[in-house]
């Protein structure tokens, strides 16, 4: 199989699904050279199907890196020979359906908090999506501002958010909520508050 | 420029569980699996409630065999169901289309062919209990019996899990009407479309239900942070 890999072709981003089918069987069999292959042969095609639907640069290749980790997870529902693309696409439209779905639950979750942006001087949703948005976040100290993002962007529970940063759930939702007090202090140019200790 | 460095979190995620993994079996062969429910559904609902009192009447082939018939006409739209399941194998519009209308026609000629062997109707005063009694048979029996084509579909996260929902609920429904065909004796086309087709339905739209919670509820993968939301 050492051959295979080296075969000409065989990682180009346009390999044939005949060439993709070997090396899914291999990833199967546990193998992360296959893994590595495969990636290579199909990330620019994920990446660019992301991009093409999805508006934020960042998030469409946060998507696409989501689409190969649950496409390790699912690598079982592969049946070989099948073409390999429609298989890895198909994951890839679950992923995007998902980010769909959790962007609009939290763009509801946001109209229906009492003072979430509501103020008539905060900054129109094209502006939150983009480039104030970012220079403010930028503002932020790292530890809020990571926190708010994993929950806010990525759509991550607190517990999750906790787990992953060694901290408490509520310690997690304590640091958002103040990244999004900052947040909106930054962007309607309201004071902040005292909780510059957190 | 195309980038071919693999994300390090990915890798590590990757590296983390790299066991060798079995491939699904196919869809008709992951549908087997369904067929102990099936044959539950068959059977026991006459072994609860008894056969109909005039199943004697009926030449063999019309009462077991053609229940035979709807059963693995309900097994096959939950094959069906299954193959929807895996990504990338979305049936077309057509298949799709086919589907519904076996599901839908099946139950609808072994109904007319039953009255048309048998006719038997129920007295105008018991007319919407038995109605009723039926509906709530063939769903108490079907609703339970979805979980298994269920948990099938959701290992493969199907792209559309609303159609490979009302699928297998669909086959599900069609092999309790095949069962309930045996112990309710009434085979008048109105009682048939309501009560029976009725539940059919009401199975079809708890299994497209169930499918989009199961979609829900299917957790993300439990990773770091992925490298461009580090601070």
């Amino acid at each position: 199989m050492e051959g295979d890999r080296d075969r000409p072709g065989i990682d180009h981003a346009d390999a044939r699904d005949d060439d993709l089918v070997p090396l899914m069987i291999a990833y199967q069999a546990g193998r992360l050279d296959a893994f590595e292959a495969l990636y290579r042969a199909l990330a620019d095609d994920v990446r660019r199907f992301f991009a093409a639907s999805i508006a934020d640069p960042s998030a469409a290749l946060d998507l696409a890196q989501l689409t190969f980790l649950e496409l390790h997870r699912a690598r079982h529902t592969y049946r070989p020979p099948r073409p390999v693309r429609p298989w890895v696409f198909g994951i890839a439209v679950n992923v995007r359906r998902r980010h769909r779905r959790e962007a609009a639950s939290r763009a509801r979750r946001e109209t229906d908090a009492p003072d979430a942006m509501a103020d008539p001087a905060s900054p129109a949703p094209d502006v939150v999506g983009g480039v104030a948005v970012r220079r403010a976040l930028e503002q932020l100290p790292a530890s809020r501002r990571r926190a708010w993002i994993l929950h806010h962007v990525h759509g991550f529970s607190f517990e999750e958010i906790g787990r992953q940063l060694g901290i408490g759930a509520g310690a997690a939702k304590l640091r958002s909520s103040r990244a999004m007090r900052g947040l909106r202090a930054l962007l309607t140019g309201r004071d902040q508050g005292r909780d510059d200790d957190a | 420029m195309r980038d071919e460095t693999i994300p390090t979190t990915l890798l590590d995620e990757v590296q983390h569980d790299l066991r060798p993994v079995r491939p699904l079996p196919a869809p008709s062969v992951r549908a087997l699996l369904v067929l102990p429910i099936g044959i539950a559904l068959i059977t026991g609902l006459p072994l609860v409630w008894g056969l109909r009192h005039n199943i004697d009447q009926l030449p063999a082939w019309a009462s077991w065999g053609l229940s035979g018939l709807e059963g693995l006409a309900g097994l096959l739209i939950v094959g069906a169901a299954l193959a929807e399941a895996v990504p990338g194998r979305r049936l077309s519009g057509r298949a799709v289309a086919l589907t519904l209308a076996a599901g839908a026609l099946i139950p609808i000629a072994i109904m007319l062919a039953t009255d048309w062997l048998l006719p038997a109707t129920e007295a105008a005063s018991v007319r919407v209990r038995f109605m009723i009694e039926c509906f709530d048979q063939i769903t108490v029996w079907a609703v339970p019996a979805v979980a298994v084509p269920a948990w099938l579909a959701a290992r493969a996260w199907p792209e559309r899990p609303a159609v490979a929902g009302a699928f297998y609920g669909l086959g599900t429904g069609v092999m309790a009407d095949a069962g309930a065909r045996l112990f309710c004796w009434v085979s008048s086309p109105l009682h048939m479309l309501i009560s029976h087709g009725g539940a059919i339905l009401a199975v079809t739209i708890a299994g497209a239900i169930a499918a989009v919670l199961i979609d829900r509820w299917r957790p993300r993968p439990a990773t770091r942070p992925p490298a461009s939301i580090e601070p």
